[in-house]
């Protein structure tokens, strides 16, 4: 046993304060702060699905839903109607797990690889919706004014179009998460979610409702993903239709898979990597598509482990 | 329907499954006695999973009823079947590959409680670790504890499997074919398991070495073709003349 | 614009041509589905490379006949290797895998596309033979329609009597049912794999081929064709020919009539129908539970 593998379980233990610990760091170990931001959130994102695929073992394919819906319920309130943000990010945070539970209910009913189908069919419902509902999200063209300038308390305030401000803001939310998933995960709720992912007939015999489970686990995942939607709105200080299309689900998906599926910090790492490359290689090519194209596939045949989750298998052996 | 008979534990009344155009069980009524060791036997293709699969829940029967402890759960969903107390070991080993041996036990025992918790660390409820490391005892996989399931050989498998199933400690524990692919001491170490559990529970097991079952059952039930051939104690099994044709006629082993 | 009986019944028409295509794509999912297992996401891309392999072969040949036979030829054996390098070395690891690699498969095919023919998508006209339009009688029809229908009508027959009646359509039934059959008897299974996918992808590529005097040619074509066609699956039930007959036809339908009175709310109706189905009929019309 080599030190690494003596290591893990004291840094599995303490795996949010480390994860927080690196997120933290992170920022100030590179020059990109913008980038930095989106990485972040699109983690977060990664996190929140991390609990539906690599947790839960369902691959749903319309994630997207969740994230957009979060951005664009955050986004309408902050910029329509001017409610404050907390208030704004809890009701996008609110309504990802809204749509997971509409979604979830319908989908949870069909069996195996249908799942997928039916999810992504049922989340271009949602795209479709916002895409004519131009007057409240603007539609094609996007909702702009998602404006959160500074933070104000008293005489403090926050400059918060400073990007490192702003990163160090999101954090804090990001960080309650991680948090929060963490002692899900380590609950015995995450335990029946590993038992659904391991052998979904079995967790029945043995008793368990696998069809509330899984339905629970995915508004648990709505919430984690509209809170991700709704801290993106205001970094960005608009919404895009994009947020809600299945490309979007797709990356989600890539970057989970790109992490390690069923990892704790897995997702945050393969967030990282493809965005980085996204920021690099857009610059001197438009094959970008191409390129996730093969990353698919590669990661699919050859590393369906992911980063992360490679490193760990190997520290384990 | 007319009550159910107060010996029997398990009871199926006419219990039929179709599968499109194919019968696996028509018109099968038994009853599993209470407190006792009842084998089910039969050919090949006499649908004796299928009943198992209908009486643990698995299936919902075409027709048919069944009643457990007085209770009519004809067509309960199959999560319910634990927490009434009927518990099925599979044929075919199912665990949770990627599970330690005690996680594999450890929830099967958490799964009886109602309920879901997000919040508490799943190591502090000491009570189902303890519940799960004296069940790992009784099936000899203590020491194997921290091993993946998918790592134990054959036999610790099945032994596994034994104590997911007894997990839950059920009234009713059901069987299906659990010394199957095992080496001779280890079908002797668990046939006296069973007949231990047998003491302290309702048994009813899938079992094709005949053997071994005349010998310690009290109660056997025939199945044939999907349909029940007969019913009764070992000498009245021995002494039917139709069982003798179909099954026991073709060279007892 | 007045709503008239003639009116309606040759959109209800041009919903059965629309259908016949859709027909054809979720019959070959359907297939891959049905017997691979297989969650076909790059379905789509195929039924896109048809329409592309057409532009060229017409380009080439002046010929559209010249297209019918080898668009899908030519998608089919690109199914056949994606087939046997892609998605056989995936078989038993778990459903999600060739998923998400057709997902990525989809990708890399859009934008080879992309790299070669450019972003903005090709015109082609339909066939000088089948211009124009036939009067039945009780109304006047393009015939170009209805060639597509017959054509299509004529196909799902031959499909029929392949699966049905041949040795080989035995075959691939009963490996359908149990995988283990086939090599017990003997039989190479892998060669069977390669002709379902490869049927497959041909019927999606002919539907591009087929769809592209009536939708034009361009690299976004196959996303939402994947969706709906998603969607026809789901309302016609998994793993069921029939229910994708059925709901193909019915979703071509339900698109060209809305489309008539409200065009925003065509996509909508056929997602209220699905959430429908979903709701009352879980495993779709004709699905087996």
């Amino acid at each position: 046993m080599n030190l690494l593998s003596a290591l893990t379980p004291a840094a599995t233990r303490h795996r949010v304060l480390l994860s927080i610990a690196v997120l933290a760091l992170f920022p100030l170990l590179m020059p990109f702060h913008a980038l930095a931001i989106n990485i972040l959130l699109f983690g977060l994102f990664g996190a929140g699905y991390n609990l539906t695929f690599g947790y839960t073992g369902k691959l749903s394919f319309g994630h997207a839903a969740f994230y957009g819906t979060g951005a664009y319920g955050c986004g309408i309130l902050i910029a329509t109607h001017q409610v404050p943000w907390p208030v704004a990010i809890a009701v996008g945070m609110a309504l990802g797990g809204l749509v997971a539970l509409l979604i979830g209910a319908l989908a949870i009913r069909t069996r195996g690889i249908y799942f997928a189908m039916v999810t992504l069919a049922l989340a271009q419902c949602v795209y479709f919706a916002a895409f004519h509902a131009t007057s409240l999200t603007g539609g094609d063209n996007g909702l702009r004014g998602v404006n959160l300038p500074a933070l104000q308390l008293g005489s403090w305030r926050l400059d918060l179009l400073q990007p490192l401000n702003r990163y160090y803001f999101m954090l804090g939310f990001v960080a309650v998460a991680i948090w929060v998933l963490s002692r899900i995960l380590n609950s015995p709720f995450g335990a029946v979610l590993e038992a659904i992912r391991e052998n979904e007939q079995r967790a029945r015999a043995s008793g368990f409702d696998v069809e509330r489970t899984k339905l629970l686990s995915f508004v648990i995942s709505g919430l984690f993903c509209g809170l991700a939607g709704a801290l993106s709105a205001i970094n960005l200080a608009t919404v895009g239709i994009d947020m809600l299309s299945y490309h979007t689900s797709g990356q989600v998906m890539m970057v989970t898979l790109l992490g390690g599926m069923g990892t704790f910090f897995g997702p945050f790492i393969g967030a990282g990597t493809f965005l980085a490359m996204e920021h690099a290689l857009t610059a001197v090519t438009e094959r970008w598509q191409l390129i996730v194209g093969l990353m698919f596939i590669g990661l699919v045949l050859f590393f369906p482990k992911g980063i992360w989750g490679s490193l760990l298998a190997r520290i384990d052996r | 329907m007319t009550n159910p008979n107060p010996d029997a534990l398990l009871e199926t009344r006419g219990l039929t499954k179709r599968f499109g155009q194919f019968t696996a069980n028509e018109g099968i009524s038994v009853h599993i006695p209470r407190g006792q060791l009842t084998a089910i036997i039969g050919p090949n293709g006499a649908g004796k999973s299928t009943f198992f699969n209908m009486v643990s829940g698995a299936f919902a029967p075409s027709e048919g009823a069944i009643w457990f402890d007085g209770r009519d759960i004809t067509g309960l969903a199959q999560h319910r079947f634990a927490h009434l107390g009927i518990a099925k070991s599979f044929q075919v080993t199912n665990l949770f590959p990627d599970l330690s041996v005690l996680e594999n036990v450890r929830v099967a025992v958490q799964a009886l409680e109602s309920g879901f918790d997000f919040w508490r660390p799943r190591a502090s409820r000491r009570d189902w670790i303890e519940k799960a490391e004296r069940l790992l005892e009784r099936v000899g996989l203590q020491d194997k504890r921290r091993f993946r399931a998918v790592r134990l050989s054959h036999g610790e498998q099945r032994a596994l499997e034994m104590a997911v199933a007894l997990a839950a400690d059920p009234k009713l524990l059901l069987l299906d074919e659990p010394t199957a692919g095992m080496s001779p001491e280890e079908t002797r170490s668990i046939m006296d398991l069973i007949l231990a559990l047998a003491q302290e529970r309702t048994v009813a097991l899938v079992e094709h070495k005949m053997k071994l079952i005349m010998g310690v059952s009290d109660s056997i039930v025939v199945l044939h073709q999907g349909r029940l051939l007969a019913q009764g104690s070992p000498d009245d099994i021995r002494a039917n003349e139709e069982v003798r044709r179909v099954y026991l006629g073709k060279g007892a082993h | 614009m007045e709503i008239t009986a003639s009116l309606l019944l040759q959109q209800l028409f041009v919903g059965l041509a629309l259908g016949a295509i859709y027909v054809l794509v979720a019959v070959g999912l359907s297939l891959i589905f049905g017997l691979l297992g297989v969650v076909n996401f790059a379905h789509g891309a195929f039924y896109m490379l048809g329409a592309y392999v057409a532009v060229y072969v017409y380009g080439l040949t002046g010929s559209f006949w010249a297209c019918l036979l080898l668009v899908p030829l030519a998608v089919g054996l690109l199914g056949l290797l994606a087939e046997r390098w892609l998605i056989r070395p995936l078989y038993g690891r778990g459903v999600d895998y060739p998923l998400l690699l057709t997902f990525g498969l989809a990708y890399v095919l859009v934008d080879s596309v992309r790299m070669v023919w450019g972003v903005q998508g090709e015109a082609f006209a339909t066939p000088e033979a089948l211009r124009g339009a036939v009067d039945v009688g009780f109304g006047v029809f393009p015939l170009y329609r209805l060639f597509l229908i017959g054509l299509c009508a004529g196909l799902l027959l031959a499909l029929w009597l392949f699966i049905e009646k041949t040795r080989l359509g035995l075959i691939i039934r009963a490996g359908a049912r149990d995988p283990l059959v086939l090599k017990v008897l003997g039989i190479d299974v892998g060669r069977i794999w390669l002709l379902i996918f490869g049927l497959g992808t041909a019927l999606a590529g002919l539907a591009g081929l087929l769809a592209a005097p009536l939708r034009g040619v361009n690299p976004e074509m196959g996303g939402s064709v994947l969706i709906e066609a998603f969607v026809i699956t789901v309302i016609g039930g998994m793993g069921s020919l029939v229910g994708a007959i059925v709901a193909g036809l019915l979703v071509g339908v339900v698109v060209a009539m809305t489309t008539l009175f409200q065009p925003e709310f065509a996509e909508l109706a056929i997602f209220a129908l699905m959430a429908a189905v979903l709701i009352l009929r879980p495993n779709g019309l004709f699905g087996k539970s």
